[in-house]
């Protein structure tokens, strides 16, 4: 398990041997730890919305003796996996753009809610409503009780993942709403989060209209 | 009383009355409730004195890391204060008001430009200034930012060979602020060869 000091010096270590400035994003318990939401973390996630950045970002960890492990165990038949770098108890999760069935959007981008800044890293946080949006696109084990977490301490604001959802379909990632529809529908009935109703309903009725569309696209192929 | 539930309904900023308010108590009971949320990490206040005292609340209780960022910065020396959206936080070292100043000229924003134009005050190695200036291509921009600002608040003098240092250097593009040009400000643009993005009237922020 890492914890926040672990992780502070990992991104210490990271920013002091990369030559240049880059910019990336941390998600999920990773982020969570830096709103206090958390104590430790199973892995680092990070996002890159750059492949250079991303390249340059594994050479460096290559040099600090991670090793590259196979992400199919945690992330079985998933698209977009992540590079998957371990060090002993370490581990860290590094996706470039995609996150599974997640884009890195502008919109996300916008709402990032601290910048640390490790010598040649920068560090962007992402918002507690897109920590859940990417807890439902990840799903690994605990990624339910996390976001039931930040929804009980956190003011969520309900429309942010209702428009990002709409912004994913736009995207090009129409699966994502149902997705997160199915976790939202879960978090709501085994953990009883406190998610409103309307909100479901919206999202029930997004996933609808994109499997129509799926069904409808798919008919037309086969035809 | 639930201090977290209390911190989401209140999230926000408040003043002691809006908060009686919100929540239908007395003044007294809402000065009560000030500091139990602030004992908790909920709430931070600014203000005082003879200015309104406000009350920042919010359910996130973030990790306080690292040393002052560009906003920070900004807001402890300048008299116009900016709202960012996000904290920005500096780890390993601390950043000098001349990092700061050349940082806020790169922003694009002209609410950080204009609020940094007071960090000329507290500029203690013009040399490093001048530097960091010709590091990013912005050593006339800065010289017109501090002539600028020395029209409207009292700013220290500054070195004559940085300012001729800074008047020899290359312009890449003249815009501070893309396609945008001073109306009043013609002579200071003229000497520096570089366009300012407000007008004299867009400074008097300075003197409220």
């Amino acid at each position: 398990m890492i914890n926040l000091n672990d992780q502070q010096s990992l991104f210490n270590i990271i920013g002091k041997k990369l030559k240049r400035k880059m910019s990336c994003f941390v998600i999920g318990g990773s982020a969570m730890m830096y709103y206090n939401a958390k104590t430790t973390t199973k892995d680092v996630g990070i996002v890159f919305d750059n492949k250079n950045d991303f390249d340059d970002f594994l050479k460096v960890l290559k040099e600090i003796n991670f090793e590259p492990k196979n992400p199919e165990m945690l992330y079985p038949r998933k698209e977009n996996k992540p590079a998957l770098m371990e060090r002993g108890q370490e581990r860290i999760d590094i996706f470039c753009k995609e996150i599974i069935c997640f884009k890195l959007s502008e919109t996300m981008i916008n709402r990032v809610k601290m910048i640390y800044e490790y010598d040649n890293i920068i560090i962007n946080v992402v918002s507690p409503e897109d920590i859940i949006l990417l807890k439902s696109a990840t799903e690994r084990a605990g990624d339910r009780i996390d976001a039931a977490e930040l929804i009980e301490r956190f003011n969520i604001k309900w429309n942010i993942i209702v428009e990002e959802a709409m912004h994913q379909t736009e995207l090009d990632k129409p699966l994502f709403v149902v997705f997160l529809y199915e976790f939202l529908l879960e978090l709501k009935d085994d953990f009883k989060a406190d998610i409103p109703e309307d909100v479901l309903k919206e999202l029930l009725r997004m996933s609808e209209r994109e499997m129509v569309k799926r069904l409808k696209r798919k008919k037309g192929f086969v035809k | 009383m639930n201090m977290l539930n209390l911190a989401k309904k209140l999230e926000g900023i408040h003043t002691i009355d809006t908060m009686a308010e919100t929540l239908g108590i007395k003044i007294s009971t809402a000065i009560k409730l000030v500091s139990k949320l602030r004992k908790e990490g909920y709430l931070k206040n600014s203000g005082g004195g003879k200015q309104v005292r406000f009350y920042k609340i919010t359910p996130e209780k973030n990790v306080e890391i690292g040393n002052p960022g560009l906003y920070d910065i900004i807001n402890k020396y300048s008299r116009i204060k900016i709202v960012s959206s996000h904290v920005n936080r500096i780890m390993n070292k601390k950043l000098t008001t001349e990092e700061a100043l050349i940082r806020a000229v790169k922003t694009n924003d002209i609410r950080i430009i204009i609020a940094s134009l007071e960090l000329f005050n507290h500029i203690k190695n013009w040399s490093l200034l001048s530097k960091l200036a010709e590091q990013e291509g912005l050593g006339r921009k800065i010289g017109a930012l501090y002539d600028a600002a020395r029209t409207i608040i009292k700013v220290r003098r500054m070195d004559r060979r940085i300012r001729n240092k800074l008047l020899k250097s290359k312009v890449k593009n003249r815009f501070i602020i893309s396609q945008i040009k001073s109306k009043d400000m013609g002579e200071i643009e003229k000497i520096w060869n570089v366009y300012l993005p407000f007008n004299k009237a867009d400074l008097m922020r300075y003197k409220e």
